[in-house]
């Protein structure tokens, strides 16, 4: 079956150790958090790591709380079971429990952890399309120290981020959602079980109270660029307009206009292309319904 | 006859020690010794092997042997004796594999995997069976012809023509000509994996005293892969010994010599030890064996009414790079491309053909998925181009009592019609119900399907009444997970008069349980099971005869019940125990009884001449109704409901039967729907189960199983099979659905989301 | 490079020694021999492999045996209480939810969570729960009633 190769391993029990190993390991050392994309690839030989260092023995990397003033802050090894049943964010950002819901399956949700998941860059990211549209930003902590980068900074490529060497991600900032917003993510994949999304979209509408004009909407996309990427051609489509059935339709088309997919062996980048425009509609009008309920 | 256990839902017999973690399947065999194996496979899918240095690899720290095909050059087939070992002149598909090594950690061994060089000649290769098949097409079996091969399968030497077979009855040409519609369609089924949750695996060690190989595995059929390692090798039966564990399934994946003969190979060289061999996800999927692929055209002449006058088909089945069982699969399979249909005039053309690809073998259904899909189908289509429902043309041409089959066979069609009638009621056929909302579309589509089984084919078995009124039956059908061992039991606990948990069914061991053809065709339930009945006849004939004589009584007066002797005259009762220990005393005994069915003598399959090895001893009948609802935006199609009829001639036990439909039925949806390999010059890009999708619980539909029994009149308390029919009416049911709800008819398989968008936005393009 | 762990495993604590590179699930079936928890991709990808880690579903090919370390592990084989099967080994009997049986532990132990957590888990909740584990035999139907039957609430959530 599928082994693991031997490793130099390190168990580092702060921060700032775990950096300096990183930082001697030059690019050979590879973080460890949840295990559930890297082991992979680390069995499949895609990957060979000389030195794994597992993150998972450091204090306080996993918490979710609240950071008055400025939304919810969830660390970067926090599991997606966590984050799914987080009362917390169940009331602050209800999104998070859907969209996680669709994130691969329960027992692997028991083992990765949001920051694997943002560090690994996946095109196909099942997160990052929610973090983007909630306005996410990602704490990093290198030898230069700490930093923040937006979640459009963050991915530089097709499983790359703008991480500077030795630079681990430490946790992300939720702002809070604004009263009257609604948001939600849907995915398609080839069954319906747990599958690599072919393409996934997140919408969010901030809904003026009593008005017809969205305040603020935003569409974020993966598995349809090299990166998950917001669709600001289409977002602009609806500021520019009120926000009816068919500036959605609209709006929608435009998203699968401004997309970038490959052909794969998933799927074609014509069919990808087809079920953005649908998706971005069908979230759309979702977190549009939401908002002018809440 | 009244019965305890036949015909009830009793729990699975192997259900305690699976639920309890205790079962044994191979890949938890652990011996004194054991070396684990590595194989070393090749990236090209056609080459000629120049060299190949195994001398770093040897030099791994642990390892015991590397062997290569020229070390251990011998090949082996159970149809066509066409496959190495390990590849000697040269890879015939990617991932064949060419060198395996032993060492005393599955690390080591796959470290010297990775150090054992190889420099190929890279050959043109090919992967569409037929472009193989035409002239000029890369030779990928040089000497054909000289394989040993039966005489069944007849080779076209030169080609890559691995078994070309034509038959007709009666005159097509007046057939067609008396048609008012001629019907012309051609189809597409690709290939699948079995992907049993167990891969392949095996243990194997060699006892160079005795030249005895004893094989640990979980294949479907210990006797034949005995039998094909013994022809192989040059050994006596007695010298490849199997011991059959639990098996983590088999849906015909586990009817080929796989990981065993790797196994082998190794322990040649082992001195001894024994080695162990599991397959990873990624092996299974691109080098043990998938379903054949086909592409098959259908030609049928239709009356007016919907009566069938003549249907000539023509299948080309790819075989792969080696045959396993292609040559039968396409031999049996192509006899029933025609369906549960009178058809006065047919002929067909089969020919398996050789490419640079994983082999094909048996699969759940044995060629009738790829027969049936063409068939069913095309009823739809002549059903929809006539206007007459689906359901009546098949009523309309349903095999009746007394008709004949395609080679004169006296057909046995009860249940067939019954099939038909209670799918199409559950699901409603013919209602009005609301077809759509917003972009969601339902329809409705049903398939019928015939499968026989493999005839004459034999099973022996032994009952030993043990001297305290326990029982041990002793049978080489292995438990492959569909509950063979509880059928039997129930059927054995009937025959004799015992309660069921006095039985006990070990696994299977060439040395000590006798000849069974295997847990394929659908067939143990029939023929073992036909065989455990004479046998628990005969023991209990011994068991009465005995009694009377420790009780003084007459044995014609005595009754054996639920493990209770009791006398008919005197109403005195005694317990077999009991009987046994007056009789045995302190020194023990044995009541053995043998017990041999061979359908060979049955009056069922007489035929017309020579041609009786085309008919069935029973023939399974059934027939699937689907609704699906399809998003018209994304291509989803959701199966909602599957109504599932199948003439099982009688449930030994329900619940087992139920689970064969129901698990058929979600095989047929994955297949359907999702599975799908995806090549690149013959090499399967989606090796894992990441991107090899199989339906999960989220995608299983409501699903209705319905058990016909028409009762056999040869068959064990008048039982037939159910595994494999129970697979092939669920695509051609889906296909008929989506016609329904769409008007778009897909005549390939798979029909995945992409390709129903890609069909959709081809007839009503985006504005 | 040898690491020396402490865990509890079906209550019973072992203190073995290790490698990094060893996972949760090499460890339990050829360290400790409990062979009830199955490998089937190794890759997270079919369930086969689910053992309880706090009580906890986790596929056990994608954790390293150090990361075991002063866990709860519950594998199949310490399911069975003083000789008495647990409910859900009984239905799963009962209902016919086991077939070749090479997905069942990785089944039970994940119902089991989830009644744990939830004794009124309804149909929908329990497919979700389940959807990571692929059952070949396409057992679902019966694996689904066998849960229902065990849990407390028949109604559907």
């Amino acid at each position: 079956m599928n082994r693991l190769k031997p490793f130099a391993y390190f168990e580092p029990t702060t921060l700032p150790e775990a950096i300096e190993i990183l930082a001697a390991k030059k690019g050979a050392a590879f973080p460890l958090a949840g295990g559930t994309d890297l082991l992979v690839r680390m069995k499949r030989g895609v990957i060979k790591p000389s030195t794994i260092v597992n993150l998972k023995r450091i204090e306080g990397l996993d918490q979710i709380k609240k950071e008055p003033g400025r939304g919810v802050r969830i660390g970067a090894l926090a599991t997606f079971s966590a984050i799914e049943d987080s009362h917390l964010l169940r009331l602050s950002h209800p999104v998070i429990a859907q969209a996680v819901s669709v994130l691969a399956c329960p027992s692997i949700r028991n083992l990765a952890t949001m920051g694997g998941n943002i560090g690994r860059a996946s095109p196909a990211s099942d997160a990052a399309p929610f973090l983007m549209i909630l306005g996410a930003t990602v704490s990093l902590k290198g030898p230069q120290g700490e930093r923040e980068l937006g979640m459009g900074e963050i991915f530089s490529g097709p499983g790359t981020t703008a991480s500077r060497p030795a630079e681990a991600i430490t946790s992300l900032l939720l702002p809070d959602m604004a009263s009257h917003s609604g948001a939600a993510y849907l995915k398609i994949g080839r069954r319906e079980g747990m599958d690599c999304a072919l393409a996934g979209v997140a919408a969010l509408v901030t809904f003026s109270g009593g008005k017809r004009e969205a305040e603020d909407t935003k569409i974020a996309l993966s598995a349809v660029a090299p990166v998950p990427m917001r669709a600001k051609k289409a977002e602009k489509t609806i500021l520019s307009g009120r926000l009816t059935e068919k500036c959605i339709r609209e709006a929608a088309k435009v998203a699968s206009e401004e997309i970038s997919p490959v052909s794969d062996m998933r799927a074609s980048a014509s069919y990808r292309r087809e079920v953005v425009r649908v998706l971005t509609y069908r979230a759309l009008m979702t977190a549009l319904q939401q908002a002018r309920e809440g | 006859m009244k019965t305890n256990y036949v015909g009830k839902s009793v729990p699975r017999v192997d259900a305690l020690e699976k639920v309890t973690g205790q079962a044994i399947y191979c890949v938890d065999v652990e011996l004194p010794g054991m070396l684990y194996g590595a194989v070393l496979r090749s990236p090209l899918a056609h080459a000629r092997i120049i060299e190949i240095d195994k001398s770093a690899a040897t030099r791994v720290p642990g390892v015991k042997a590397v062997v290569t095909g020229n070390d251990f050059p011998y090949t082996f087939g159970h149809m066509v004796k066409d496959q190495p070992f390990l590849a000697m002149d040269k890879v015939r598909y990617v991932n064949e594999p060419l060198a395996a090594v032993a060492a005393d950690t599955e690390a080591a061994a796959q470290e010297a995997v990775e150090k054992i060089q190889v420099k190929y000649e890279e050959l043109p290769a090919v992967f569409d069976p037929r472009k193989a098949a035409a002239t000029g097409a890369p030779i990928i079996h040089e000497n054909l012809e000289r394989y040993d091969h039966s005489s069944m399968y007849k080779i076209v030497p030169g080609t890559n023509v691995c078994t070309h077979m034509t038959y007709s009855r009666g005159d097509v040409d007046k057939g067609l000509s008396e048609a008012d519609e001629i019907f012309q369609n051609e189809f597409y089924i690709h290939p699948v994996a079995h992907t049993p949750m167990e891969t392949h695996a095996a243990v194997v060690q060699h006892d160079p005293s005795g030249r005895v190989f004893t094989v640990w595995s979980s294949t479907d059929a210990p006797y034949q892969r005995a039998k094909d390692l013994a022809n192989a090798l040059g050994l006596s039966f007695n010298q490849v010994h199997f011991l059959s564990t639990y098996s983590g399934g088999g849906f015909g994946g586990k009817g080929a010599i796989v990981a065993e003969g790797i196994g082998v190979a190794l322990a040649r060289f082992t001195k001894g030890r024994p080695v162990k061999v599991v397959f990873s996800r990624q092996e299974e999927l691109t080098a043990s064996q998938v379903r054949l692929e086909a592409f098959l055209k259908l030609k049928t002449g239709v009356k007016k009414d919907g009566t069938l006058t003549a249907r000539v088909a023509e299948i080309t089945w790819d075989n792969g790079a080696y045959s396993s069982k292609g040559p039968e699969v396409a031999r049996r399979g192509a006899m029933t491309i025609f369906g549960p249909y009178r058809t006065p005039h047919i002929r067909f053309v089969s020919q398996l053909v050789y490419t640079n690809k994983q082999p094909s073998g048996a699969y759940r259904g044995f060629g009738t998925n790829q027969v049936t899909w063409a068939c069913e189908a095309q009823m739809d289509i002549i059903a929809n181009k006539l206007g007459i429902n689906p359901v009546e043309i098949r009523l309309k041409n349903f095999y009746q009592d007394g008709d004949r089959y395609i080679n004169g066979q006296v057909m046995q069609a009860a249940g067939l019609r019954e099939t038909l009638e209670k799918a199409s009621q559950e699901i409603g056929w013919g209602e009005q119900y609301s077809r759509s909302t917003g972009a969601l579309v339902r329809g409705k589509g049903i398939a019928t399907t015939i499968k026989g089984t493999a005839t004459p084919t034999d099973s022996y078995c032994f009952i030993k009444v043990n001297f305290d009124g326990s029982i041990t039956v002793l049978t080489s059908s292995v438990e492959i997970g569909a509950g063979q061992k509880t059928v039997l039991a129930q059927i054995a606990a009937d025959s004799i008069g015992v309660p069921l948990d006095s039985i006990l069914i070990p696994n299977p061991d060439t040395h000590v349980t006798p000849f069974d053809f295997g847990v394929t065709s659908s067939r143990t339930t029939y023929h073992m099971g036909n065989a455990i009945r004479m046998a628990g006849q005969k023991v209990r004939k011994e068991i009465l005869e005995i009694a009377a004589d420790v009780l003084g009584a007459n044995p014609q007066r005595l009754l054996l019940c639920e493990g209770k002797i009791m006398d008919k005259d005197s109403e005195h009762e005694v317990s077999l125990k009991e009987i046994m220990t007056k009789k045995y005393g302190g020194k023990g005994g044995t009541i053995l009884g043998d017990g041999h069915y061979t359908p060979a003598r049955s009056s069922i399959i007489n035929a017309e001449h020579k041609i009786q090895w085309m008919g069935s001893i029973f023939w399974m009948w059934a027939t699937h109704a689907a609704e699906v609802e399809v998003d018209t935006e994304t291509g989803v199609v959701k199966v909602l409901r599957i109504a599932a009829a199948h003439d099982v001639g009688r449930a030994i036990n329900p619940m087992a039967c139920e689970q064969q439909i129901e698990g058929s039925v979600i095989m047929g949806i994955s297949n359907t729907l999702f599975e799908e390999f995806k090549m690149d010059r013959g090499r399967i890009m989606n090796d894992t189960f990441a991107d090899y999708k199989v339906a999960s619980m989220l995608d299983l539909p409501v699903i209705v199983p319905i058990i016909v029994e028409s009762h056999h009149s040869e068959g064990p308390f008048g039982a037939k099979g159910i595994g494999e029919p129970a697979l092939s009416p669920t695509a051609p049911a889906i296909a008929n659905a989506i016609f329904d709800a769409l008007g778009i008819r897909f005549n390939e398989l798979p029909i995945t989301r992409e390709k129903v968008l890609s069909a959709l936005r081809e007839r009503d393009p985006v504005q | 490079m040898k690491i020396s762990i402490d865990l509890t495993v079906n209550g019973e604590r072992h203190q073995v020694d290790t490698t990094p590179w060893i996972t949760l699930l090499e460890l339990l079936r050829e360290t400790l021999h409990l062979t009830g928890t199955k490998e089937g991709c190794g890759l997270g990808e079919c369930g086969s492999c689910i053992v309880l880690v706090d009580g906890r579903p986790v596929n056990s090919c994608l954790m390293l045996a150090v990361d075991a370390r002063g866990r709860q592990i519950t594998t199949i084989e310490g399911l069975v209480s003083n000789g008495d099967l647990h409910p859900l080994q009984q239905s799963f009997i009962e209902k016919g939810a086991v077939q070749c049986g090479f997905c069942t532990p990785a089944m039970i132990l994940s119902a089991k969570a989830l009644l744990d957590e939830n004794p009124d888990a309804g149909e929908e909740e329990i497919k979700q729960t389940l959807s990571g584990i692929i059952c070949r035999c396409g057992n679902y139907k019966k694996i689904i009633e066998a849960v229902r039957t065990a849990s407390d609430g028949k109604a559907d959530s």
